[in-house]
């Protein structure tokens, strides 16, 4: 599935955030949107996940206008999966349980969490495992559905190295699915097959990685 | 099923609050709509055990009031069908150190209603004691009434609380205490429609007004206002249950909006999210719903053994009454979840994003 923004405008009451931003996002890659804080990266993120709807400028998918799709809440479900920077798992579910939570197939949950090195976890509670583990098990829940985007923020922001590198390396082995995440952890752009560099509301660049 | 008694256990201070506050709703629902027909269907029991057709002054509100001329009985009994015509007075005075106790001034053959425990029937001059309020008079052998001494001849025990605590005498000195005839005819027929003999009744006098007991029951005035009143108090107690169900249910959706906001976020639908705070509500209201009719018969069974009421609350949950009521907690958890159960299925996904900020 493609991704392509049109002349994409956002205000926060009087302010603007975003100032007519064009972008298409490759599919089946990673891509970075990197950004000082406020410089409105958070704000593209949500408007491309469909969490937010744009003050101006149109989102699709596939050719299809976000505005013509009736329920965007089933579509969000099939096509999309977040992970926040914070991994908000739901304290009183299991791991398993969180992952299942927007699964409309639970039998393959067993097989994702093994394949993120969470099998073994499947009956804890978030807070008995560690930050890393946490991060894996949000992921696990963006992935559930085999959706064709994943869309991050900050989502190594409570990581350290070893696990942040982890996330990344977990993001590379889903060959299929498309990855747009925002951040500014610099390591992290090395994993990045494309970084859109964001200043003040506007796209100062666009970076392919050279194969 | 497991999700909301999960989510219910992990919130379970709020989950006891809103709990607590449907179980007090519910069994003020349960107490005044048992008690409110605890009483009717004590007083109508009453009526209906003596005919089918009740006679009255015409015109008045209640019974209490009433006053009839009894010459109208040798009439009344010649009519074809008239089967028995009991002569009744209903009062109400002060009895020895009881400020008010029901009297009731019974012809010689409704007498025979009243089954004794000890003692005899009274003649002039001597009353039967219900079993309860002989207890409370510490078994006398006479009774201070209006300022008039009567000889206690016999106990009687009746299922109607009014009876039990109520004291029975004859016509003749009921009549003299109240200063009135009667208060009313209850007249039982041979197997006649009784509505034709109630307008043959009612053709023999203007002062009066002849009723199918039934008639009577459902347009008694006394009945209404307790039903009524009932009614809003109960209706009082479930919008008091529905306005803390909302509040409550408000505070555990703020407490839970990372959760619903992840809810919003893997794409599950506005219905899914008010269906699982609706389910959490039923639950609570099932437990309540248990509660508070384990705490009404409590309160009911204390209420008619507690000595200064004389017997005359005696409120009874029948199967109709718990079946309504079940539904009116149901309904109340639905309507009470419904509005926070909106609210956080419009819980903005980015609110998470933005720290809790928005």
């Amino acid at each position: 599935m493609r991704l392509k923004a049109t002349n994409i405008e956002h205000f926060y009451g009087h302010e603007k955030i975003l100032h007519g931003i064009d972008l298409e996002i490759e599919p089946s890659k990673i891509t970075a949107i990197i950004g000082e804080s406020g410089s409105g990266k958070t704000t593209l993120l949500a408007i491309l996940s469909s969490l937010l709807k744009p003050t101006n400028g149109d989102v699709y998918y596939d050719d299809i206008s976000e505005n013509s799709i009736k329920d965007i809440n089933a579509f969000r479900r099939k096509n999309i999966g977040f992970v926040f920077q914070f991994h908000y798992l739901i304290e009183y579910l299991t791991l398993k349980e969180n992952i299942a939570l927007g699964a409309f197939d639970e039998h393959n949950i067993n097989t994702l969490m093994e394949n993120l090195g969470i099998g073994h976890l499947a009956n804890r509670y978030s807070n008995e495992v560690s930050g890393g583990e946490r991060q894996r098990a949000a992921i696990a829940r963006a992935l559930v559905n085999k959706p064709s985007f994943v869309f991050a923020d900050e989502p190594t922001g409570n990581l350290d190295t070893k696990n942040a590198v982890g996330v990344f390396e977990l993001f590379k082995s889903f060959n299929d699915t498309t990855f747009v995440v925002a951040t500014h952890d610099k390591k992290i752009i090395d994993y990045a097959d494309v970084i859109i560099e964001m200043e003040d509301g506007v796209v100062k660049c666009i970076s392919k990685k050279r194969v | 099923m497991i999700t909301p008694l999960k989510a219910l256990r992990k919130n379970w201070f709020k989950t006891l609050l809103i709990f607590i506050s449907m179980t007090v709703s519910i069994s003020a629902i349960f107490l005044i709509s048992a008690i409110s027909s605890g009483v009717v269907g004590m007083y109508s029991t009453m009526l209906k055990t003596d005919g089918d057709i009740i006679v009255t002054q015409k015109g008045i509100a209640d019974t209490f009031f009433s006053d009839i001329n009894r010459s109208l009985e040798p009439k009344i009994i010649n009519l074809a069908g008239v089967k028995e015509l009991n002569s009744m007075i209903f009062g109400a005075s002060p009895v020895d150190n009881l400020p008010i106790v029901a009297i009731y001034g019974v012809s010689a053959n409704r007498l025979d209603n009243y089954k004794l425990i000890s003692g005899i029937y009274p003649k002039n001059d001597e009353v039967l004691v219900g079993e309860k309020i002989y207890k409370m008079l510490n078994s006398p052998k006479k009774i201070k009434i209006s300022k008039q001494e009567f000889k206690v001849s016999g106990v009687f025990k009746s299922k109607i609380g009014f009876e039990d605590g109520g004291v029975v005498m004859g016509l003749n000195d009921a009549s003299k205490i109240f200063h009135k005839n009667a208060s009313m005819m209850l007249i039982s027929l041979e197997d006649i429609e009784a509505k034709d003999m109630v307008e043959k009744i009612n053709n023999l006098s203007d002062d009066i007004e002849a009723k199918t007991t039934d008639n009577f029951i459902d347009n008694y005035n006394q009945f209404k206002i307790i039903k009524t009143s009932s009614d809003i108090i109960s209706a009082l107690a479930f919008l008091m249950g529905i306005l803390g169900i909302i509040s409550m249910m408000s505070m555990v959706v703020n407490d839970r909006k990372v959760e619903f906001g992840v809810m919003r976020s893997v794409g599950l639908s506005s219905t899914a999210i008010i269906s699982r705070l609706i389910a959490e509500a039923i639950i609570i209201s099932l437990f309540a719903y248990i509660a508070a009719i384990a705490l009404s018969y409590i309160v009911l069974e204390v209420i008619q053994n507690i000595q200064k009421f004389q017997g005359y609350i005696n409120g009874e949950i029948t199967p109709q009454l718990a079946i309504l009521v079940f539904v009116i907690s149901i309904i109340m958890a639905i309507f009470g979840s419904l509005l926070p159960a909106i609210w956080a299925s419009r819980i903005d996904p980015m609110s998470l994003i933005l720290g809790g900020s928005k």
